[in-house]
């Protein structure tokens, strides 16, 4: 539109963090007059910050792209929960976010400039957050006139790490979860695809905890870690929140060894807060620190509410059918379930009905044993193997004359046997 | 008589213990192992789990016992003799059961009257013999990638990871046991349905008259009632 093309980049960036173009102009006489200079020095300090706010190469701040892909923005909401440092903090004073749809007050082209600009200038962090949607070839995920994927791309290229956050990140989440029509697929493996060698730490959860994400903030903004120094496990994750599991450390766990159980909700038991393992809490088997993190401000968590861990953090990078829906799903069962289509089956009546199969044929074959008489010390043994009355030659057995001539006259002993007695 | 003579040649008294092991430990494995599923009685999760771990890893030592002992200790080759082979050799195809294979399943199928000669283990029980250590490593390893303390070590991770996640391996451990649970009734079944002079021999070491059978002619030649007449 026309007033469009009167307003400056910059200016637009201002007006985004509530800044006007009158108070900035200000600023820079009095950062001027403040320095000795001149004030005709104004515009000069005025160009300067311009390009220095944004596309910084160095500065205090580690620069940050927070894109979201395929995603609820559960994951944002969950970072505006984060305890200590709080959002605020770190977003002011440990890293420069950049770019974010969400927490960004600006919106449209100057935040895609914002971006690029950030893009170019590089050592800066990617967060993604959301799945990686390559259906449609790419188109069914569009964000300012482009296809998702080529905006991971183009962030991840010139990044000194890709954070995945969030189970959908880490490998599709329940986007990838049958019947996955998007194409949905983690960060890393859409990067190995498209050959972007760049590291990716994956930080699981639906929505990740916060203090997860801080953690990792904490060691490269803070600590000054490379991404090659961070402890992360073979499958990218950070190891000292994801290699112990939900169980090792749950509130809960000494009604488990007590054997102390919940086995429907509303009941005695539940108001005891006993162990939730038989409404199919998946803790022993989910990898993460929840029951120590806690979540929303470090209050509470799914297990101390009252709700049976339903795995949100199972998420292997590498493969998108270990996604934790897919694995999980029905939550309040033990078992998940088997799909083929919209067909579902639990592995408990695979094997409950195998077995049951094979007991109901051994007892029809006890009737089959009992009417021919062969419990009482079984049949009587053939005197002559099959293949050595055919084979006389290559026999097996070195029988008696007497027998081998019996079997070529009565095509074998089998044959001797059934007319003896039976 | 139609059934060979059972003497303890087929079964040292080695083998006896190893096989007494086995049955505890598999049937305390498969009741703790349903608790820790799904706790239908609740209070002995701990005791279950304790247990379960404990014969977990007796019944994997005693399987290496059992298949290092094959190749030291000596068994009859066949039922109704007292002459000893090592005892591996047992377990592999023998000359007696070639040509068999086909006639143990028309025997268990009604297809065939007469009871097929051949070696101490029939073709099918030889072939579901040999896949019972298979089964107990397997069955080992999965209970391993899905215990705590060891589900992080490289070979467990990584077996996780091939077979797609925690849950799997659960259900892979899960199926595993009714196999063994399948094989159990199988095995019990035919163990004991023509007599339970088999089962005697095993538990309790007794011996059974019957048909002598000379293991290098491979036909039998005879009887030895051992003084209790049928």
């Amino acid at each position: 539109m026309e007033t469009e093309a009167t307003v400056s980049e910059f200016q637009n960036l201002l007006s985004a963090r509530g800044v006007s173009r009158r108070s900035f102009v200000k600023l820079c006489g009095a950062v001027a007059a403040a320095a000795g200079l001149s004030g005709l020095t104004g515009p000069h300090v005025e160009r300067a910050l311009a390009d220095t706010v944004i596309g910084a190469k160095s500065g205090n701040l580690y620069p940050v792209i927070w894109i979201e892909g395929a995603s609820c923005t559960g994951c944002t909401e969950s970072f505006a929960q984060v305890e200590t440092p709080d959002a605020a903090s770190i977003v002011l004073e440990m890293i420069s976010l950049n770019y974010s749809e969400t927490l960004s007050a600006a919106a449209g082209h100057s935040m895609e400039e914002a971006k690029a600009q950030t893009i170019e200038a590089g050592n800066y962090i990617l967060i993604y957050e959301g799945a990686v949607l390559k259906g449609w070839e790419g188109q069914a995920l569009r964000v300012a006139d482009a296809p998702g994927t080529e905006h991971l791309e183009e962030a991840a290229r010139n990044a000194n790490a890709v954070v995945a956050l969030g189970s959908c990140a880490v490998n599709g989440g329940w986007m990838s979860a049958t019947p996955n029509s998007a194409g949905a697929l983690g960060v890393q493996q859409y990067l190995e695809e498209v050959g972007i060698d760049v590291p990716v730490v994956n930080i699981p959860g639906c929505p990740a905890n916060p203090e997860w994400l801080v953690s990792v903030l904490v060691d490269v903004v803070l600590m000054k870690l490379t991404p090659a120094e961070l402890d992360l496990n073979s499958q990218g994750k950070p190891a000292g929140i994801f290699d112990q599991t939900v169980h090792d450390n749950c509130e809960r766990r000494g009604h488990f060894e007590n054997g102390e159980f919940v086995y429907e909700f509303g009941s005695k038991e539940e108001a005891l807060g006993y162990c939730l393992y038989p409404l199919g809490c998946r803790g022993p088997q989910t990898k993460s620190n929840c029951g120590v993190t806690l979540w929303n401000n470090r209050r509470s968590w799914c297990v101390q509410a009252g709700a049976p861990c339903i795995g949100c953090c199972e998420a292997n990078p590498a493969n998108i059918n270990d996604n934790w829906v897919e694995m999980n799903t029905p939550f309040y069962k033990r078992h998940r379930d088997f799909r083929i289509g919209d067909w579902a089956i639990r592995p408990d009546t695979i094997a409950l009905g195998l077995t049951g199969l094979v007991a109901g044929a051994l007892v029809i074959h006890g009737f089959g044993m009992k009417m021919t008489g062969r419990m009482d010390g079984g049949a009587d043994f053939e005197e002559i193997r099959a293949w050595d009355a055919k084979h006389p030659d290559k026999s097996i057995g070195k029988y008696d004359p007497e027998v081998v001539a019996a079997a070529r006259k009565g095509k074998g002993g089998t044959a001797a046997n059934e007319e003896e007695g039976r | 008589m139609a059934h060979l003579a059972h003497y303890r040649e087929a079964h040292p008294l080695v083998f006896v213990v190893t096989h007494w092991i086995n049955l505890v430990c598999m049937i305390l494995l498969i009741l703790s192992g349903i608790i820790i599923h799904y706790p239908v009685i609740p209070g002995i999760m701990g005791l279950c789990r304790g247990l379960h771990i404990f014969c977990g890893i007796v019944l994997f030592a005693n399987c290496l016992a059992r298949v290092i002992m094959a190749f030291f200790v000596k068994t009859a080759p066949t039922g109704g003799t007292r002459k000893q082979v090592p005892d591996y050799k047992t377990w592999l195809p023998q000359a007696d059961n070639r040509h068999q294979g086909i006639q143990w399943v028309k025997y268990y199928l009604f297809l065939k009257k007469d009871h097929p000669l051949g070696a101490k283990l029939g073709v099918p029980q030889k072939i579901s013999y040999l896949l019972i250590p298979i089964l107990i490593v397997l069955m080992f390893y999965t209970g391993l990638a899905l215990w705590a303390p060891t589900m992080n070590f490289g070979i467990f991770a990584a077996g996780t990871t091939l077979v797609g996640g925690l849950m799997n391996m659960r259900i892979i451990h899960y199926f595993l046991m009714f196999v063994f649970i399948i094989f159990m009734f199988i095995h019990v079944y035919l163990a004991n349905v023509e007599g339970f002079a088999p089962t005697a021999l095993m538990f309790i070491r007794k011996e059974h008259g019957g048909l002598v059978y000379d293991p290098d002619r491979h036909v039998i030649v005879g009887e030895d009632d051992l003084g209790h007449k049928e």
